[in-house]
């Protein structure tokens, strides 16, 4: 692959007093990849994501968005975060707007876009996640789960990222509505959004991710194409890891 | 002259000095509320310190006292308020202390999730307290806002300690000279009742407006 680095993640390391979550993370993403981190629960991963734009502040080591040191102090980051969508597991929504808005918020307020341009791209965005123009104008009260977070990916994309970060965008979600939301992922990966995704979901691992990361116990213990990591892993606890979540969730796709 | 020919153009005189000072007290003390409330949760150690003096201090002081300091306290120190000027401050500072409380609860109510998803989109901290955050906390705030409102309006009529011509002080003058209690603070009574049910309903009608769709309980 020749393409260039879009983040970089070098020796992250992050404790909550004697808890040692991040233990020396270092990994990089090409402009189109996708890429899948799986674990158990306390492995690291979502402490790993929010290190990575800063909503957690690791204790050492840099990340770097393209050429840019986001760990370096001097960097405004609020400047870099408009550049790194990041999609929540809880949804997130700004519960006081609409969904056009929650969209258009980044990129009138954050941004400074002439409305009408903003206008423009937030619609754009909710309709490449399927969200269509009757829902434009409810409360995220009156949403459901997997047309919330379709809203929030809307949210992230609007502000044309460099990558997104996806946190466990799934787990939340009744069981039937997260396949909306797997979709949207898969269509936004196949057309070359890059992506960096904390899920459970096997298939859509297999299906669209140019690698598997496991994560364990703060490290990334094996990474490799998600074939070989879910099918023939070299370490005991990833094929433990995937023979539970095999169990538990099949092979949705 | 009969009484009630002399009694009610002035009590209404009075009741249009209540309702000047209440044009600017309400507002004013809305919007110190809110930035008390606000600093004292977000604002850094000093703004936030300050923030909390004021508040303890307006809290702590009876509004009479602070009435009486601010008018003729300030005047030992070459600062000479007018009674109108001194009775609007001293309602917004003492309104603006109990509704910061209001509000600095509202803004601990908001859940977590908001700030983060704020600080991802690339918003710094005043952009997401001011387009995130207080239009949320605000609307939760409304209710104990709408209270302090309300208290307000009947305790203007402490005003008169520091000399304003506002409609209670007439009312007192009026029985001083007519003896005639029941007519004078009765007629008093249900102006002040006609203030505040005017002010609760128009509370309520701002609340159901800023309702956000979808939030509300709709079971029993």
């Amino acid at each position: 692959m020749g393409k260039e680095v879009v983040l970089r993640a070098e020796d992250i390391h992050k404790s909550y007093g004697r808890l040692r979550v991040l233990r020396g993370v270092t990994f990089d993403i090409r402009r189109g990849e996708t890429k899948v981190i799986a674990g158990p629960s306390g492995a690291g991963k979502s402490t790993l994501l929010r290190c990575l734009n800063l909503l957690t502040m690791p204790d050492k080591g840099k990340v770097w968005l393209e050429d840019v040191e986001l760990t370096n102090p001097s960097v405004d980051i609020n400047k870099m975060r408009q550049r790194i969508g990041f999609v929540f597991q809880e949804f997130n929504l700004f519960h006081h707007l609409t969904a056009l808005d929650n969209v258009m918020i980044g990129l009138t307020k954050v941004k400074k876009l002439p409305k009408e341009e903003a206008l423009r791209r937030a619609k754009e965005a909710l309709l490449t996640v399927h969200i269509t123009e009757d829902l434009w104008h409810k409360y995220p009260a009156q949403l459901s789960g997997g047309q919330k977070q379709r809203v929030a990916i809307a949210r992230a994309l609007a502000m044309n990222p460099l990558i997104i970060l996806y946190d466990e965008p799934t787990s939340a979600l009744d069981p039937q509505l997260v396949g909306e939301v797997l979709q949207v992922m898969k269509e936004l990966a196949r057309k070359g959004v890059t992506g960096l995704v904390v899920t459970h979901e096997i298939g859509f691992a297999l299906e669209v991710a140019d690698e598997i990361m496991f994560m364990y116990d703060g490290i990334i213990l094996e990474k490799g194409p998600p074939n070989e990591v879910v099918f023939s892993p070299k370490h005991e606890a990833t094929k433990k890891f995937f023979e539970k979540i095999g169990r538990l969730y099949g092979e949705r796709r | 002259m009969t009484f009630w020919e002399e009694f009610l153009p002035a009590l209404m005189s009075g009741v249009a000095t209540t309702l000047k000072m209440l044009a600017i007290a309400m507002p004013a003390s809305v919007a110190l509320g809110i930035l008390l409330g606000t600093l004292r949760v977000y604002g850094d150690r000093i703004s936030s310190t300050v923030a909390t003096a004021i508040v303890v201090t307006f809290r702590g002081f009876p509004l009479m006292v602070t009435l009486l300091i601010l008018f003729f306290g300030l005047a030992d120190f070459k600062i000479y308020l007018t009674p109108y000027w001194a009775a609007v401050l001293g309602f917004i500072l003492c309104s603006g202390s109990y509704q910061s409380e209001y509000v600095r609860g509202a803004i601990r109510s908001i859940d977590i999730g908001q700030s983060l998803a704020a600080r991802a989109i690339g918003m710094t901290k005043l952009q997401e307290v001011l387009y995130i955050i207080l239009p949320q906390a605000i609307r939760r705030a409304l209710p104990g806002i709408s209270n302090e409102l309300i208290y307000m309006i009947k305790y203007s009529s402490l005003a008169f300690v520091v000399g304003v011509q506002e409609m209670f002080a007439i009312s007192k003058s009026f029985n001083y000279r007519y003896f005639r209690p029941i007519e004078t603070f009765m007629t008093l009574a249900i102006i002040y009742l006609i203030m505040t049910t005017v002010a609760t309903v128009g509370f309520k009608w701002l609340e159901n407006k800023l309702r956000i769709p979808g939030l509300e309980i709709s079971g029993r």
